[in-house]
């Protein structure tokens, strides 16, 4: 049988075009697998990434030059039709014989969980109504920002969420960064041949991050690490002109001057737009079965940074995205046997 | 024919993605490496008001448009690209 033997438009849409989404897709159309992929753009959020150097198969790669990649292999499906420039806003679900959750331990197979009546609507924001289904939630995560005063006011004026793009406008300045982890640390690695001198602010006790680049932190004698750091708002009058943070452990709020300030503390999840129909832990990550990648929701699968997942890679992305793209494909098949219209195609 | 002036950073995804938007649409512009020049760097931010790359002006008709990162619906309009 094929399940692309039925009436419906779409067996399979895959919301987002990160590597994960892109891995899915590839995996569909090999499947031979009508699929439909919305998303704003390719490459997800290392596309700001000017070097890559753990992308399997590659040593060094940009984040452009990867998403090219990407959406070439994408685009070589047959199967598979792109709507970019799109953001998905809301899914419902279509049918009055849906299951609306799930208890994967109650079950031997992604397969168990076939519910033939049910299909899922998805809108974007520029009005495009699509059905399918199944559906494949790759749309990642996005910078969290701080919340704090002045952080809106001075978005673009000192302060930036790419200091890839943005470290050489900070040439002979001292700059703020403010995130212990990875992103943190890296930003600090861009800023070296530019500021002058380098607050890292880190709200624990010590930086995370891999010990290659916490090295070239720690050795840099441009670099001001403070620990216990909270940052309460940043000032300015045109541009930024400095930050202030409050030391969790005393309690004393104290001022930093800096004409940068650089935002580096993680990621949230793009899961918005499904918030009514599957589950979700406290940080608004998809929950899902990381054997299937199967969500609370018979139908809806899930993979990468939108999930509980815990590394948050573009290769560990790709792993679970080819593994949901493989379940939706064995529930799909399962629920064209169950359907009458199916059966005499077989 | 509008006269296009991108500033950018050599490292900075979102500029390349204008240019090569630009190229795809045969769009002609003057690039401007602000990482290197830093008084270029401060033009950008005195017309600009903020320091964030890519800065694209479209010069059109005497009047002058200016475009903060890669905004694809921006450009599309002030280069009239449907």
């Amino acid at each position: 049988m094929n399940p692309m033997n039925v009436s419906h438009p779409y067996d399979l849409i895959i919301i987002g075009a990160g590597p994960g989404g892109c891995a899915a897709a590839v995996y569909a159309g090999r499947k031979q697998l009508k699929t439909l992929v919305i998303t704003e753009s390719f490459g997800g959020q290392s596309i700001v990434s000017n070097s890559i150097e753990n992308w399997i198969g590659e040593k060094t790669i940009s984040g452009v030059e990867l998403a090219k990649k990407l959406e070439a292999h994408v685009r070589a499906q047959e199967t598979v039709t792109v709507k970019t420039g799109e953001k998905v806003i809301v899914v419902r679900e279509v049918g009055d014989m849906c299951i609306s959750t799930l208890d994967w331990k109650k079950l031997s197979s992604v397969a168990a969980s076939a519910n033939a009546a049910c299909e899922y609507e998805v809108t974007t924001d520029k009005g495009g109504v699509f059905r399918a289904k199944a559906l494949l939630v790759a749309s990642g995560g996005r910078r969290r920002r701080l919340d704090v005063l002045g952080e809106a006011q001075f978005d673009g004026k000192g302060v930036s969420y790419c200091s890839t793009c943005d470290a050489p406008l900070f040439r002979g300045k001292d700059v703020a960064v403010v995130g212990g982890g990875n992103a943190g640390l890296e930003a600090c690695v861009d800023l070296f041949p530019y500021a002058k001198k380098i607050y890292l602010l880190n709200i624990g006790d010590k930086l995370g991050g891999d010990p290659i680049t916490q090295k070239q932190v720690f050795d840099s004698s441009r670099v001001t690490v403070i620990h216990h750091a909270q940052t309460m708002e940043i000032f300015g009058e045109t541009l930024v002109t400095g930050l202030k943070y409050q030391d969790t452990v005393s309690g004393v709020e104290k001022k930093l001057a800096a004409q940068g300030v650089f935002v580096e503390i993680g990621s949230i999840p793009n899961s918005e737009f499904v918030k009514d129909l599957v589950q979700m832990n406290k940080y608004n990550e998809i929950i899902v079965d990381h054997k299937t990648l199967a969500t609370s929701r018979p139908g809806i699968f899930a993979a990468g940074d939108v999930t509980d997942e815990i590394y948050k890679q573009n290769n560990t992305s790709v792993g679970d995205a080819v593994s949901a793209t493989l379940s939706a494909y064995n529930y799909l098949l399962n629920i064209s046997k169950q359907t009458p219209a199916a059966q005499e195609t077989v | 024919m509008a006269n296009v002036t991108i500033y950018t950073t050599p490292t900075c995804a979102y500029c390349k993605m204008t240019k090569s938007f630009f190229k795809e649409h045969n769009v002609t512009y003057k690039e401007i490496d602000v990482a290197s020049d830093a008084k270029a760097a401060e033009v950008m931010i005195q017309k600009s008001g903020q320091m964030g790359v890519p800065v694209t002006v479209v010069e059109k008709e005497g009047k002058a448009e200016l475009i903060v990162g890669f905004d694809q619906d921006k450009l599309s309009t002030a280069l009239g690209i449907s």
